[in-house]
């Protein structure tokens, strides 16, 4: 074996063209964790102001009327992790504004330098083993094996299972090992330059890397298997190419697209809103009622009115809505699980959803912040009714304590992840048997 | 020493009826046939590589059909074309990694003195090797395996006379071992200056046999004619 170490290492480290592939790996993700670091400061920089400026914003509100109407901002804060998938998760840059309204908003600014942060597909550190480290495993399994002429020169020195299993163990250890020392050196680095990782964050990047690692060995076999099912002829770079562009874009794009119409099963976000404004209205419209039967009433009256109205709207209708909401939540969420279910199906796939989770900003961080918001917002209402027909109005209270305006989302690895990396492997592990399987019958022609 | 017994074997358009041949030790017999890729098919049967029809192969006595590569022959392949050995390594790479298989690095560099290989060309890439370096090279690590029996195929076929006399004095070499040394090819020149028994395969038998010596007081061109055109 440690024959096949030395030869293989130096077959690959010792050819010019795979060292500069190798450096424009390790160049660019390089580059791009430098850019995610940036961001992250950059965001962290935004917070501050942020925080300032909704602390200020709060000592303008004069009454608590206008404070329900204009609420508060409450901004999401991704894991630090997610400098590594800048680009790869689901949620852009959110923030929502908690305040009496019927409808939750969840929106992304492009004010300002907001603008000018959008990158495009695959530019940050997941992407670029993921584009470029695929394509040169695909290549790289393609040179294993040479040629049949080779294969039957070295079946003459040893057996043939023995030469394919050896080059494809000792290949794989050293591609293996050059990803993962990148992985983690640049991970060390990111520590480095100040970001401090919690033990779940940091064992989340691990197995992000070994599903990384396992991925790109996916795609060596496969270059291995098409170079044998092409008999090592020139045409294989077609091949390459076609197997290639299928398993990086088209295969995620159609189950994005898929998930895309299983989520038109979903009721419009629209038409909950107007079900919630419609329940809304219904005791708006109950009050307004009420006053032209009595359009003598005192004001103190018309308080004590509005008072038992709000009451009632907490008890009724605002439940209502709240469980609107939860339900329409919770349809979101079978959509999202289906979405996962089917990512497990191929490789590819799988990681697109993995970066997503990964990065602190996927689909179920997204559910996180909606079950915050929610939160948030039913403690809001109850406070903002209090405070309003309860309470002294001369000074308004900000209902934010320490930082609850910040939603910390944290990373996860999909419920799926072992599911997800079996299959992967599993896949390795056809391709291996198989293109053995086709070679031997290249090899010894019957 | 290596034996073939009623050899048969019909495949797309190749056809071999019945072949029966002993090649002694210290013997080359040279089975002449005119079409390459007839050689190819033997030599692959011979090898292992294509299974045979019927009959029977041996190498000391050790018989052997199908699809297993006899191991202890050395077998040497017409090599033409140095990409399907392009390793993507350095020659002397590809040496300590044959060597650590278990051929002796002296066996190979006994083979690479004799075609005058400067120590410079194992620094090189395969692919950068002058085509008859390569094949000195492929020929020291073939030889370097000791075996009693020998089988090439076509392997001087467009190389220059520079390069051949340096294969047919190691070719000697091998004979003078001990070897038996069965030679696949379609020179009827080069069979009679190199060989001692020749052999003719037309259309897929085997039509005339003679010793090399007596081949030269026939006429070579009558032979040619008759079973090589």
């Amino acid at each position: 074996m440690y024959a096949f170490l030395r030869f293989e290492g130096r077959r690959i480290f010792g050819e010019r063209k795979n060292l500069i592939f190798l450096g424009f790996i390790s160049l660019f993700s390089a580059y791009f964790i430098w850019s995610g670091l940036n961001e992250y400061r950059q965001f962290h920089a935004e917070k501050k102001i942020f925080l300032k400026f909704e602390k200020e914003r709060i000592k303008q509100i004069v009454n608590y009327a206008q404070y329900g109407v204009f609420g508060f901002r409450l901004l999401y804060e991704a894991s630090p992790l997610n400098l590594f998938f800048v680009n790869s998760s689901v949620l852009q840059d959110v923030e929502s504004n908690i305040d009496s309204l019927e409808a939750i908003k969840v929106e992304s600014s492009f004010k300002g330098k907001k603008l000018f942060l959008t990158r495009g597909y695959f530019k940050d550190f997941a992407g670029i083993p993921f584009i470029f480290g695929s394509l040169f495993m695909l290549y790289l399994g393609h040179l294993a094996l040479v040629s049949p002429a080779y294969l039957r020169f070295m079946t003459g020195r040893m057996a043939l299972k023995k030469y394919y299993a050896l080059t494809t163990a000792a290949r794989l250890f050293w591609l293996n090992l050059f990803f993962v020392a990148l992985g983690l050196g640049l991970f060390f680095l990111v520590q480095l330059g100040g970001v401090v990782f919690s033990g779940a964050e940091k064992k989340i990047f691990f197995s992000y890397l070994l599903f990384l690692v396992l991925l790109l060995d996916f795609f060596y076999l496969l270059g291995q298997l098409t170079s044998v099912l092409v008999r090592f002829r020139k045409v294989f770079f077609l091949w390459f190419f076609i197997v290639w562009f299928f398993c990086i874009f088209l295969l995620p794009e159609i189950n994005r697209i898929s998930v895309f119409n299983k989520a038109r099963v979903l009721e419009s976000a629209e038409k909950v809103n107007l079900e919630k404004f419609r329940t809304l209205m219904a005791l708006e419209k109950k009050f307004r009622d009420y006053l032209k039967v009595n359009p003598a009433t005192p004001l103190d009256q018309i308080r004590q009115m509005q008072k038992k109205f709000a009451v009632q709207f907490i008890n009724s209708s605002y439940l209502v809505n709240t469980g609107l909401e939860t339900k329409y939540l919770r349809d979101v969420e079978r959509v999202i699980a289906g979405h996962e279910r089917q990512s497990v199906i191929f490789p590819t796939t799988f990681y697109h959803f993995l970066t997503g989770e990964a990065s602190g900003k996927g689909y179920y961080g997204y559910l996180d912040f909606m079950d915050y918001i929610m939160k948030l917002r039913n403690r809001f209402m109850h406070f903002y009714l209090e405070k309003r027909y309860e309470g002294n109005e001369s000074t308004v209270e900000s209902f934010v304590k320490n930082d609850e305006n910040i939603f910390r989302s944290r990373s996860r690895l999909p419920k799926t992840f072992w599911l997800g990396l079996l299959a992967t492997v599993f896949y390795g592990a056809v391709f291996l048997v198989l293109a053995y399987w086709l070679l031997r019958r290249q090899v010894f022609l019957p | 020493m290596i034996a073939l017994k009623n050899l048969a074997m019909e495949k797309d358009d190749f056809y071999l009826s019945a072949l029966s041949l002993e090649v002694a030790a210290g013997e080359i017999y040279f089975l002449l046939n005119r079409l390459d890729q007839d050689n190819d098919f033997l030599f692959r049967t011979l090898s292992g590589f294509q299974a045979a029809g019927s009959g029977e192969i041996s190498y000391d006595g050790n018989r052997f059909l199908g699809a297993k590569h006899p191991q202890t022959v050395v077998f040497i392949e017409r090599v033409n074309d140095r990409a399907d050995f392009d390793t993507e390594a350095r020659l002397g790479q590809w040496f300590d990694f044959l060597c650590a298989q278990g051929l002796g690095r002296e066996d190979i560099f006994k083979t690479l003195l004799v075609g005058n290989f400067h120590e410079r060309q194992l620094k090189k890439m395969v692919r950068d090797l002058a085509p008859e370096t390569f094949k000195l090279a492929y020929l020291a690590i073939c030889l370097a395996a000791n075996s009693a029996n020998v089988v090439i195929n076509n392997f001087i076929k467009g190389s220059g006379k520079n390069f051949e006399l340096k294969f047919n004095k190691l070719l000697l070499q091998q004979k003078a071992a001990g070897r038996a040394i069965l030679f696949l090819g379609s020179d009827i020149f080069y069979a009679s200056e190199i060989a001692d028994r020749v052999g003719f395969l037309k259309n897929g038998r085997l039509m005339f046999e003679a010793a090399a010596a007596d081949l030269k007081e026939m006429d070579i061109k009558d032979l040619y004619l008759k079973f090589l055109n």
